[in-house]
């Protein structure tokens, strides 16, 4: 993947659900115009511009974090369905779901 | 040796530093228990911008005191009815007073913008001499 000089990788979640899966990832600042986010056979990437800028003509006195390209790349699992997958882009958080593939689903057998 | 596994590895640091140590900001900080803050001056007001993932207006209380700001989480009302404790709360004190009517602050993709114009400067006032 090709990556801008400077980029940092985003605190993220991963969550396993019964039929989903969530991946959440911060990424402040960011709208939803900002991001990009493909799929390539199981590997997720993501990648952002920092958009929100410092004031200008301001003096920084604090800096306890900084504006930031994010990038990220991951697997799925084995059971998620990459055709599966939907994502939300709120508030600076991207919350990704991806179904698990059917076959993966516990099923009751019949017994004759 | 089970207790030595257990033991929070901070605590020792905890029993050397004391409980006003900077380095207790540096662990608050790792631990996402506070947010972290840009402060940006110029002559005439501060900006403040706060990084706030996933919030919006209704879970951050703002109150404004003379020359400092406080920041405090609001939590959801408990089942009572009852506001909950805040998990975090940060007080910014600030090089000059603040206009409160011209202070506003807005959320935009988890990042609050404060900003604080500095009050008119208290004009010269003649003290007439009684006698």
């Amino acid at each position: 993947m090709n990556i801008a000089e400077n980029y940092v990788v985003p605190s993220a979640t991963f969550t396993e659900k019964p039929d989903e899966y969530e991946l959440k990832v911060q990424v402040p600042g960011v709208g939803k115009e900002d991001a990009e986010l493909h799929i390539e056979g199981k590997t997720l990437t993501l990648k952002t511009h920092a958009v929100h800028q410092n004031p200008a003509g301001f003096k920084q006195v604090a800096a306890e974090f900084e504006r930031a390209n994010y990038a990220m790349s991951a697997d799925l699992p084995e059971m998620a369905d990459p055709t599966a997958l939907s994502a939300k882009l709120e508030n600076g958080i991207l919350t990704v779901v991806v179904k698990k593939r059917p076959e993966t689903q516990a099923k009751k057998i019949e017994i004759a | 040796m089970n207790t030595l596994m257990n033991m929070d590895p901070w605590g020792l640091l905890d029993a050397v530093f004391g409980v006003n140590g900077d380095y207790r900001r540096v662990r608050a900080r790792a631990a996402g228990r506070f947010p972290p803050v840009n402060v940006f001056l110029d002559d005439n007001a501060a900006i403040l911008d706060v990084e706030l993932p996933g919030k919006t207006a209704k879970d951050i209380d703002l109150t404004l005191e003379a020359q400092a700001v406080v920041i405090a989480d609001r939590p959801a009302m408990d089942e009572s009815g009852k506001p909950g404790n805040p998990a975090w709360r940060r007080r910014l004190e600030l090089p000059f007073r603040v206009a409160a009517d011209k202070a506003n602050a807005k959320f935009e993709n988890g990042i609050l913008r404060i900003e604080l114009p500095k009050a008119e400067a208290a004009g010269v006032h003649r003290i007439a001499i009684a006698g």
